[in-house]
């Protein structure tokens, strides 16, 4: 058994297709806002698993991994913000 | 990689796709925050058998902070007015995306390269962060305050008038 950028690839393309029919699908706007964090994931597996596998000879190999932290950190502020807005709209 | 790691990356990629689905078809929002939770324990053993260590205690801690937001006991959420049908072709272009991402990685030729990082990687990805692309992590550190400024600004509330009239 072994993983190669094809099958990351895989996995990274389920994740970000299961994102976009979270946000497509749920009627409420908290839990649609939840797609994001989930296409965020499968954007970062991509990101870290070109930094692994195909990491260019030329450039930083870790760069994948970079932007998998930082679509982490981008994913946590979204859902903070979209969720305070939520809780402000609904309060009105 | 060995076949340890293998079934590691499978494993923790299952568990994902188990949040992500629990995401999509749970109904309670404690549910969606635990199954949130899942998906980020998921990533992070992914990122962790793709030898991104560093990126995966990231990932922990911050997929947690958004489970903890969406489980959290004052809830609340706003109904979007949007008709079913728009529903049902978001949730079919959602299929076709990813039949078309399936396609590409499955057709993609793709460039391997040994990889000479190590398993943590902490002080390469630090002198990449801080050195090489400050002015990105500067951007997504602006853009991770402007965030929380709004998020704090939308989570006050009008203070209860009873608290204010009947004072001299």
């Amino acid at each position: 058994m072994s993983v190669s950028l094809v099958s990351v690839m895989f996995v990274a393309a389920g994740l970000i297709a299961l994102g976009a029919f979270i946000a497509a699908w749920k009627r409420q706007l908290t839990a649609a806002l939840t797609g994001l964090p989930v296409m965020f994931a499968g954007a970062g597996i991509a990101f870290a698993g070109v930094a692994r596998f195909s990491a260019a000879v030329s450039g930083p190999p870790l760069i994948g991994q970079e932007m998998a932290v930082l679509l982490a950190i981008v994913a946590l502020a979204a859902v903070a913000l979209g969720v305070g807005l939520a809780g402000r709209e609904s309060s009105r | 990689m060995d076949s340890l790691h293998a079934i590691g990356f499978y494993v923790s990629a299952a568990l994902a796709a188990i949040g992500g689905l629990g995401l999509a078809f749970v109904r309670h929002h404690e549910r969606r925050g635990l199954a949130l939770g899942l998906l980020g324990l998921g990533l992070a053993g992914a990122y962790a058998s793709l030898s991104a260590g560093f990126a995966a205690l990231i990932a922990l801690l911050c997929y947690a902070g958004c489970a903890l937001l969406i489980a959290r006991p004052d809830y609340r959420t706003v109904e979007q007015a949007v008709s079913t049908v728009w529903r049902q072709l978001g949730a079919v272009a959602a299929a076709v995306l990813f039949a078309a991402l399936a396609y590409a990685a499955y057709r993609g030729d793709f460039v391997h390269a040994t990889f000479y990082g190590g398993v943590f990687g902490s002080n390469s990805l630090a002198r990449l962060m801080f050195a090489h692309d400050a002015l990105a992590t500067e951007a997504v550190a602006g853009f991770v305050l402007v965030a929380l400024i709004g998020a704090a600004f939308a989570w006050r509330r009008e203070r209860p008038r009873d608290h204010t009239e009947g004072r001299p």
